[in-house]
């Protein structure tokens, strides 16, 4: 089953032509990676895909982008309920001057949840859903500040899982991380799999290869090469794809 | 578990039950040539296609490990050791098929019971499946001592073989109306005394996993 399914897509910000006649499918369930050098159009694909982009002046975009089959940029959709149904995690984790508790429980409340019981067991299971469970149960009052940056991190995937979406942008989530961070967040992203769909932008092709069962390659606005990523870092079928990943290009 | 864990994990388990099934095939093609059997000969024969499927699975899965996971350390030595082991008992494989296939290509070969016992083929038989067997308890407990002892009981093989060429060549002189037979029991023998070779190249593999050295090319006494 397609959870994204995005149909001749061409996106301009103002004059720039970004990108150009993207067509990608993304099964449910599955990780997808997005890579290509700096300004290939990879993260503005990304931010296509739950209307992160609505708000830049002069944008523009044609195509269609359908989630769970409903078109996205079709009239009358609230962007609200889109992205209760499209999360997102960024670069930095962005914890709100909050407690550990509240950071996770803010998107029920904004979203008109007053069950006192029903917040408090989706924000454990949320909690517990982002492999955070063991370091924070006893300081749920804290403030989310006084963890560390992975924590922080896990902490805003807890937070976008509260809501129950059915797909979790990420937008290279562990760029900023050390080592030992990074990989506990990739290990959550091949665990949440099983419960969301999943699309990562990362700049890390090791990060790619290790967390995704397919790979998008961008290039100067064009999806060049999109295929299983055991294919992608075996035998890419494009020579533009093969010098990316080797590192001898871009 | 981590995911890397997880294909590890898989590959182990891949590499051991591709290692009984080996066992078991130089285990019967032993079984078949002292026997004359060819039913197990056939046997042999139609199990060595599911050897060549177990090599290209391991070989894909070696690959995919590098090219998606980087292994380091521990686990690289173990994955490259793997991709060897995976060859060599491919190999030794083709040598069990080649050593029964005798029988079927032939099926009036019949060797001489007294140069069956003169040549110690029984014994070299038991000395090829030890090794092989051994090679492979020493994998599964991670114990590179008993890897090790594997380099002593190939040159029981080796001096086998190379005492079966003269006790051959003597029987030949002797028995001219059997040099047939002979030729394909000299090419048996030359086959376990490979099996003998490569059964040292897994167990150098298993010492570079286990204990980071290589043993390639160095004196094992």
């Amino acid at each position: 089953m397609l959870t994204i399914d995005a149909k001749n897509v061409d996106f301009y910000y103002s004059d720039f032509h970004a990108l150009k006649n993207i067509n990608l499918e993304v099964e449910q369930n599955k990780v997808v990676a997005f890579i290509g050098p700096s300004g290939c159009g990879k993260s503005t694909f990304l931010r296509i895909l739950n209307r992160m982009n609505d708000l830049i002046p002069g944008t523009r975009l044609t195509g269609s982008v359908l989630v769970e089959g409903q078109d996205i940029y079709a009239p009358g959709i609230h962007v609200d309920e889109l992205r209760k149904k499209v999360g997102m995690v960024f670069q930095k984790p962005n914890p709100f001057p909050k407690s550990i508790f509240e950071n996770v429980a803010y998107g029920l409340r904004v979203n008109g949840v007053n069950d006192k019981t029903f917040i408090e067991e989706r924000v454990v299971e949320s909690i517990k859903a982002a492999a955070l469970w063991d370091e924070v149960k006893d300081k749920l009052k804290k403030s989310a500040f006084a963890l560390s940056g992975g924590q922080q991190q896990r902490l805003c995937i807890a937070r976008a899982l509260a809501i129950s979406p059915k797909v979790l942008l990420m937008d290279e989530p562990a760029s900023a991380l050390d080592p030992i961070s990074t990989a506990k967040i990739e290990e959550l992203i091949y665990e949440l799999k099983k419960d969301y769909t999943i699309v990562i932008v990362t700049h890390n092709m090791q990060q790619a290869s290790r967390v995704s069962d397919k790979t998008a390659y961008f290039y100067l606005g064009e999806l060049i090469e999109y295929d299983e990523t055991t294919k992608i870092f075996t035998n890419p079928q494009h020579i533009s794809t093969q010098n990316y990943i080797t590192g001898r290009f871009g | 578990m981590r995911h890397l864990e997880q294909e590890l994990v898989t590959l182990r388990q891949d590499i051991i039950d591709m290692w009984k099934l080996v066992i078991s095939q130089v285990a019967n093609s032993g079984e078949a040539i002292l026997s004359f059997d060819k039913e197990l000969a056939t046997k042999v024969s139609m199990r060595e296609k599911k050897v060549d499927a177990y090599e290209l699975k391991i070989d894909s899965e070696c690959e995919n490990i590098i090219a998606l996971h980087q292994p380091v350390a521990v686990d690289l030595r173990f994955v490259l050791a793997v991709l060897k082991i995976n060859s060599n008992l491919e190999r030794i494989a083709d040598f069990a098929y080649g050593i029964s296939r005798v029988l079927i290509t032939y099926p009036s070969v019949i060797l001489d019971a007294e140069i069956i016992v003169d040549t110690k083929l029984n014994e070299m038989i038991g000395q090829v499946n030890k090794m092989l067997s051994q090679g492979l308890e020493a994998f599964e407990n991670e114990k590179s001592d008993m890897a090790t002892a594997i380099f002593s009981e190939d040159y029981i093989v080796d001096e086998i073989n190379v005492n079966a060429t003269r006790i051959i060549a003597d029987y030949i002189q002797k028995n001219p109306d059997r040099a047939f037979e002979c030729l394909h029991m000299i090419a048996a023998i030359r086959k376990l005394e490979r099996i003998g070779d490569h059964c040292s190249n897994i167990a150098e593999e298993i010492f570079f996993y286990l204990d980071a050295k290589v043993l390639k090319h160095s004196p094992k006494k």
